[in-house]
């Protein structure tokens, strides 16, 4: 196991390193680049030459990536022209605000698919199975905002149980637990919607397959109850995919909480993304890139480890 | 079994295919047909309610929200099957290419896709369309270019099965080339699979073309599209306008349903055909 652990964690680095040159280049081939965003709009062409020239930016590409790659393996993310401040302290104030809410958005999906999702296989091609496919796939179908807003009208406007958003500043350990709960409750609700829609259909579709199987049938024969067959022995089964299904969600996490944390003024990683975008701040885009390139990565390595644990007729050597 | 049974077409992918067909009926040519201008502005005739006159109310400027549907589905269908077609285009050739010839080409162009995956889709998107800002064309394009992975991980799948088939031989032996084998032969055998992907393509373009007017660099406004007159219909309802809402929502919401429907029902078809030929 610890073979193969060490080899998909070295065969991660060359992704690793193809994120960071795709990030550079995307950012090089843009039209105006940091000079211009630096400068302002009013900038004469020697001030943005000589801002160009200050930040190194006149050198040739590859001299710019070797010196930004070299100081990543230092540890050092860049410098944001625009905000003034390291790239690795912005991220770090806002990077466990968006883990907590990616982590509850996580576990509230789990909680939700995968019930829904054996239910709905127990009870195929009933009125029940056919009510729920069609609102999990509208749900599937909704724009993440539009629901954002419809539980910000119902909830915080008119039910008045939550705040409407705006953890006001980044430094979230000036509020106590219950306060940080209340503000997290509708962002992780609407983080989650997509991934519940979608797990709850996987989750259905696989158990019913398992369903089909001939061990199913025998765990039934020998008069086990209905719960244990279906917890016990297809759950488990059924299961074994959807770890990999988990690991490849992560991304998807991270784009969502740009809209989620757009509705809910909330301060994490996806608000610096956009703000970093809008402002063509390049180096934070680039770090922020790259750490969730690394986080991503992670991720897919720990559920494929899962994968190996969990069935015991993986064999990796 | 010899004789090919039937498929039923099931009721709901039916409602859906209808739907879709009336709501690409009706922007392609209801604003023809409809007496309202779309850009017609009348200030004195502000947030009005729907009424006979205005069957969905006005907006802010007194723009009729009917006629405004009616434009800005035109665009957001179009930006959905553009973009859907980008995509297919890119990852079927891609993932032909890495499936037939296989090895170490086949190799380097998944790792590639691997690399790409690793970065969030919405955050290539937010920042491709941040800096080509401003046209239908590019965001077209943008929205296209950020989603052929999925596609080329799925032809790839097919090539890689359908090339070992001996219809490829007999081609080869004939003396057709690698091109000929992939274009005439593998991808029309892969037919099934890419109208299902370009299905579900459609829905999730109209909804990234929906995120990116929210996020502020989708459609630009005075052009209408579903994605921002619904972001637009957020500030609206402070201003008490909240029928604003429902219409673009209920539009995006039904039509992307229908497409996600339609291809849920083609794959499910398929898998049905496979098992049971």
């Amino acid at each position: 196991m610890s073979t193969f652990i060490a080899r998909r964690l070295l065969w991660s680095i060359p992704t690793l390193l193809g994120v960071t040159m795709l990030t550079f280049l995307l950012i090089h081939i843009a039209p105006g680049g940091p000079a211009l965003a630096l400068a302002g709009q009013r900038a004469t062409p020697a001030q943005i030459a000589a801002v160009t020239h200050a930040l190194g930016l006149d050198r040739p590409l590859y001299v710019q990536y070797a010196r930004w790659l070299g100081a990543l393996l230092h540890g050092n993310l860049g410098f944001s022209y625009v905000q003034q401040s390291p790239v690795a302290l912005l991220v770090a104030q806002r990077l466990p605000q968006t883990l907590l809410l990616m982590g509850s958005a996580l576990l509230a999906s789990v909680l939700l698919a995968v019930p829904l999702g054996v239910y709905q296989a127990y009870r195929r091609n009933t009125a029940f199975d056919r009510v729920a496919s069609v609102f999990v796939f509208l749900s599937w179908s909704m724009p993440t905002f539009w629901f954002g807003t419809i539980l910000i009208a119902i909830f915080a406007v008119t039910l008045r149980w939550f705040p409407v958003g705006g953890l006001q500043t980044i430094d979230t350990t000036a509020f106590d637990w219950p306060t940080r709960i209340a503000h997290l409750v509708m962002p992780a609700a609407t983080l989650a919607i997509v991934s519940v829609a979608g797990w709850s259909r996987y989750i259905r579709g696989s158990m019913i397959e398992q369903l089909r199987e001939d061990y199913t049938r025998t765990a039934v024969a020998k008069g086990l109850s209905t719960r244990r067959v279906l917890f016990r022995h297809t759950l488990r089964n059924a299961l074994i995919p959807f770890i990999t299904l988990l690991g490849a969600t992560v991304p998807a996490l991270f784009g969502g909480a740009i809209i989620t944390e757009q509705i809910f003024a909330y301060p994490g990683m996806g608000q610096l993304f956009w703000q970093s975008a809008i402002d063509r701040d390049y180096p934070t885009l680039l770090g922020m890139t790259v750490l969730t390139g690394a986080l991503v990565v992670l991720g897919n390595l720990f559920a494929d480890v899962m994968y190996a644990v969990v069935d015991p007729r993986v064999r990796y050597d | 079994m010899l004789v090919r049974r039937r498929m039923r077409l099931p009721w709901i992918a039916a409602t859906c295919m209808a739907w879709v067909a009336l709501a690409v009926l009706a922007c392609a040519a209801g604003p023809a047909l409809f007496h309202i201008s779309a850009a017609a502005t009348n200030v004195a005739d502000a947030y009005a309610a729907p009424s006979a006159a205005h069957w969905l109310g006005t907006d802010a400027l007194g723009r009729d929200e009917l006629a405004r549907l009616l434009v800005g589905g035109r665009i957001t269908l179009s930006v959905g099957a553009v973009a859907a077609l980008v995509a297919m285009v890119i990852g079927t050739v891609y993932g032909a290419t890495a499936g037939y010839y296989g090895g170490w080409l086949d190799t380097l162009l998944m790792r590639v896709v691997d690399v790409f995956l690793s970065v969030p889709t919405l955050f290539l998107l937010l920042f491709l369309a941040a800096m080509f800002h401003g046209n239908l064309v590019t965001l077209m394009i943008v929205i296209g270019a950020t989603s052929w992975l999925g596609p080329a991980r799925l032809v790839r799948g097919e090539v890689l099965t359908l090339k070992e088939r001996l219809y490829v031989e007999a081609a080869r032996s004939l003396g057709a080339g690698d091109g000929r084998i992939i274009f005439r032969h593998l991808v029309p055998n892969a037919a099934g699979t890419i109208i299902t992907t370009t299905t579900f393509m459609v829905a999730s373009a109209m909804l990234a073309e929906t995120a990116l007017s929210y996020l502020g660099i989708g459609v630009r406004a005075p052009m209408p599209s579903w994605g921002n007159l619904l972001s637009g219909a957020q500030s609206d309802i402070f201003a008490g306008a909240y029928w604003l809402i429902l219409p673009p929502g209920l539009a995006i919401l039904t039509t992307v349903c229908s497409f996600n429907f339609i291809g849920d029902w083609l794959r499910e078809r398929q898998e049905r055909a496979l098992a049971d030929p």
